[in-house]
């Protein structure tokens, strides 16, 4: 079907635009010489339709702005409000690039656990988009079909066809602005069809897309990455100025009160250093190599991966633009094109498929009480929750392993996996350890006092297959948290598995989890328990020393109808994994529970990537045989 | 509820962080119905002796008696805080390090020969946590203002303030200005410093000068060879900048070490 299409005379551009102002706040490219950045304006004048490109992409900058407020707060878990909606407001003269790079950003923002700050913007957000007739000397958009030219996305398109514009309608809120404009004429049309072909040859720059994922994923370990290594500076600007980078990171601020205060977020960016760092200072992605490779190959595979095919790179070229040392994606790939890697098979990721749309605000914690704390061990406690509202604690069911964020408002919120059993009604357990900053605030709360939750989110154990099957788990040190629920429900439920056996290493004695529980576990019919300790500090220790694999040769578990599942650090998974595929054990037969920087745990603030995975919503629970051969190893 | 005693030291330094502490007017009284400023020379007549829960120290290290006088300080106070570059990383006073002179050159060169004294002896400035554990830092020349404010209150809750070690180009970006490297050909070294001043000199026209030392995992060595081969800065020029507020670092000595 044609689109319906008017014509917009440049002279009667001012009072279109004043039209629109009636409406709308309107946001267009003005100089900020010798570059350009959106801003409002104040009548048609201040328009610089002939941009080449902004600074910042401007969807980003109005849609998911560089720090914004997710709500107040007066005390630990008293929330006190949330930022007023968004006003009405026209994005005037946005590129084909940007507009399909805000077509991405919505899989991110409004796609599993809508987010409802985006969400507001974005419906109350009128896009006049502009399509390029004189292309930008760094834009590669053609490449991606996500340019000069847009088809989707926009109420309103221009073109520029000489002393007129074309105006395409693309929605219904199009059609209303655009009333009382000429309908365009078959010449006009034409004209359109023109100047976009004649812009598209114009483009010099393109990305050779053919079979791009799967070309990506053969040339890990192509020595391209070690010399960009050298040469970038590690100053995050390429993920700033792009247009479908999404990473926020949040951080609680109070004044001077110490308790009252906002919760915002900020654009973070997975180039610096501490973009993964969790408690203990220990930091998942060191290496800089790593981390230029985890932006270039989210741009042109990983995103497409996570989010339904969508573009991760629309070939806006602002990248290549801003980098000091002159890093450009183009040149990159056409590096890696000459010299490439060796052709092998290549299973792509493939997320679980699963939105969920909760009916409150996903970033909402809700207030819940500590109704019971028992210290585990000399740096663990566990608390028992119970929340506030008794219809919240209803509604409330989780799966075995999965996790909750706990929020004390002040100082921020923690992933943490839930250490009792799902059975469990009424309350719910969390096993912590006090090393960061909320960790500790939470150790010094006592019986009574009030944090906020929420959750649960993740995938956790696979209890259903697990069903028919014989158990096995190996665990480190504080990893039995996110698995006592499991153990405990195959103890409530033990006609429906076969025999559970096992392995828990921790460092010393006094590292161990729910030690006053060994006998009850021990006690579960056709069950055993398998005890070691690297040293055991001269306690008395009638059990192996030595790492956990040790306790392989004397575990009775065989691969035959078993299932495997692991907790621990992860170089002890590393080994009990390598330990049980040298036994015979299959990939397809062992589940690892990866932990990353699970800030957000809705699959928003990219904080928890490894690779194509989001380990918050994806995992933390896997499948061996889904995370094996990843470009950016999982384990 | 009894206010945490706070108590402000200097060392070798122009003093210009001290004095910015006084330039917190807007929040000046409530910062001090939270704390209490037992010890402030340039700032009170009645000082009084520690422990403190927090000291603020300024300046380099650049005496042997500076030493003895930091052991102290940190004997005496609960939380240590390096305050501005000088007591970060060394700061300007540690521009003498690379002078290539040794000790008694350097004051030969400095002090006419009647006026030598004892007191005038030298070592190596360094940043305080040469010496000593320091608990948190507030880096920049002068430090950011917000910063200290967000220090005090991060201190008294028992926190970690965790400021961000990330690039100034990314606060720079923020404010969409215009890259003064990439459009200007101007040696800014904003790629490669720590943010947290909000871009300040950029966002006024001027190049970033590194007051506040290395950004996290930064590639001094790349912006060095950039500055040279791209922008045509001498070797001298490059050395010097990377020299002139954190030559102490090793991030920012590769910087040094590439262009010599």
């Amino acid at each position: 079907m044609l689109v319906e299409a008017f014509v917009l005379p440049k002279a009667d551009l001012g009072s279109f635009v004043e039209k629109l102002k009636a409406g709308y706040e309107v946001i267009g490219p003005v100089a900020n010489d010798p570059e350009f950045v959106f801003a409002p304006i104040d009548s048609a004048a201040d328009l610089r339709l002939d941009y080449d490109t902004t600074i910042l992409p401007p969807h980003k900058k109005y849609l998911a702005p560089p720090k914004e407020t997710l709500m107040t707060f007066s005390g630990p878990a008293t929330k006190t409000g949330e930022p007023a909606p968004a006003g009405k407001q026209v994005l005037f003269g946005m590129h084909a690039c940007d507009v399909n790079g805000m077509l991405s950003l919505d899989k991110v923002f409004l796609g599993t656990y809508p987010d409802p700050y985006y969400k507001a913007r974005r419906e109350n957000t009128a896009i006049v988009g502009l399509n390029c007739t004189a292309p930008c000397a760094n834009g590669f958009c053609s490449s991606f079909n996500t340019g000069p030219g847009m088809d989707t996305g926009f109420d309103l398109s221009l073109t520029d066809i000489g002393d007129k514009y074309v105006v395409c309608v693309g929605s219904e809120t199009g059609k209303a602005l655009a009333a009382g404009l000429a309908p365009a004429a078959d010449a006009d049309r034409i004209a359109k069809s023109k100047a976009l072909r004649a812009s598209q040859e114009k483009i010099e720059r393109h990305i050779d897309i053919d079979n791009l994922g799967e070309f990506m994923h053969q040339n890990v370990d192509n020595p391209v990455w070690a010399e960009l290594k050298e040469r970038c500076l590690a100053c995050g600007s390429c993920t700033n100025v792009c247009p479908t980078c999404f990473c926020f990171a949040v951080k609680d601020q109070v004044d001077l009160t110490l308790v009252a205060g906002e919760r915002p977020r900020d654009w973070d960016s997975c180039q610096y250093l501490e973009f993964s760092r969790v408690a203990m200072d220990h930091i998942f992605r060191p290496d800089r190599a790593a981390r230029i490779k985890q932006r270039l190959y989210h741009k042109l595979t990983y995103f497409a991966q996570q989010f339904d095919g969508s573009p991760g790179c629309v070939g806006c070229g602002r990248c290549a633009t801003y980098c000091i040392v002159a890093i450009d994606p183009v040149e990159v790939m056409a590096d890696l094109r000459d010299n490439p890697g060796e052709e092998k098979a290549v299973k792509l990721y493939t997320p679980p498929d699963k939105k969920v749309t909760p009916e409150t605000s996903p970033w909402e914690p809700l207030p819940a009480k500590i109704t019971a704390i028992k210290q585990q061990n000399y740096d663990n406690k566990t608390y028992t929750f119970s929340f506030v509202d008794p219809a919240v604690q209803e509604k409330y069911t989780y799966g075995n392993g999965v996790f909750n964020e706990i929020s004390v408002f002040g100082i921020g919120e923690v992933p943490i996996s839930i250490s009792s059993c799902a059975d469990v009604k009424g309350a719910f357990d969390h096993t912590i350890r006090a090393v960061g900053n909320v960790t500790k605030a939470l150790d010094k709360l006592q019986v009574g006092d009030i944090v906020g939750v929420r959750g649960p989110y993740g995938v956790g154990w696979p209890v259903e297959k697990m069903k028919g099957k014989n158990v096995l788990v190996v665990v480190g040190g504080v990893g039995l948290a996110p698995l006592l629920g499991t153990i405990k429900y195959i103890a409530n439920h033990r006609d429906q598995f076969g025999a559970l056996e096992i392995l828990y290493g921790a460092r010393s004695p006094k590292d161990m989890l729910f030690t006053d529980e060994f006998e009850d576990l021990r006690k579960i019919p056709n069950t055993r328990l398998l005890l070691c300790v690297d040293d055991c500090l001269g306690m008395e220790w009638g059990h192996n020393i030595g790492v956990v694999t040790t306790l392989f040769d004397k575990m009775s578990s065989k691969p035959d109808n078993s299932i495997m599942i692991t907790c621990g650090p992860d170089i002890m998974m590393r080994f009990a994994v390598k330990g049980m595929l040298a036994l015979g054990w299959s990939p397809e037969q062992i589940y690892v529970s990866l932990e990353r920087r699970m800030s957000c745990g809705i699959k928003k603030c990219g904080n928890c990537q490894i690779g194509p995975i989001f380990v918050c919503q994806d995992g933390p629970v896997f499948k061996l045989a889904d995370i094996q051969g990843l470009p950016e190893a999982a384990l | 509820m009894v206010n945490p005693k706070v108590a402000f030291f200097k060392f070798s330094s122009c003093a210009g962080c001290l004095l910015n502490v006084i330039n917190i007017e807007p929040v000046l009284l409530t910062v001090l119905s939270v704390i209490d400023i037992e010890y402030f020379v340039m700032a009170k007549r009645d000082n009084h002796h520690g422990p403190y829960t927090i000291g603020f120290v300024e300046g380099a290290v650049t005496t042997p008696k500076e030493v003895l006088e930091l052991k102290k300080i940190r004997e005496e106070c609960a939380i240590v805080v390096a305050m501005g570059t000088c007591a970060v990383t060394g700061g300007v006073p540690s521009i003498k390090n690379f002078s290539g002179m040794n000790q008694d050159q350097l004051t030969k060169t400095v002090y006419a020969e009647n006026i030598y004294d004892p007191f005038l002896a030298s070592i190596p400035a360094k940043g305080i946590d040469h010496y000593v554990k320091v608990d948190a830092y507030l880096r920049g020349c002068s430090y950011d203002l917000g910063e200290f404010v967000e220090l005090i209150k991060r201190a008294l809750k028992g926190e970690d303030p965790m400021f961000r070690p990330h690039s100034v180009c990314n606060e720079c970006k923020l404010k969409e200005n215009v890259c003064l490297l990439v459009s200007k050909g101007q040696p800014c070294m904003g790629s490669v410093s720590a943010a947290g001043c909000g871009a300040l000199c950029p966002s006024l026209n001027r190049q970033c000068e590194g007051c506040r030392g290395p950004a996290n995992d930064c590639n001094a060595a790349s912006l060095a060879k950039t500055f040279m081969e791209d922008l045509g800065l001498s070797k001298d020029d490059v050395v010097r900048k990377f020299r002139k507020y954190a030559g102490n670092t090793p991030e920012f000595s590769k910087g040094a070490e590439a262009a010599l």
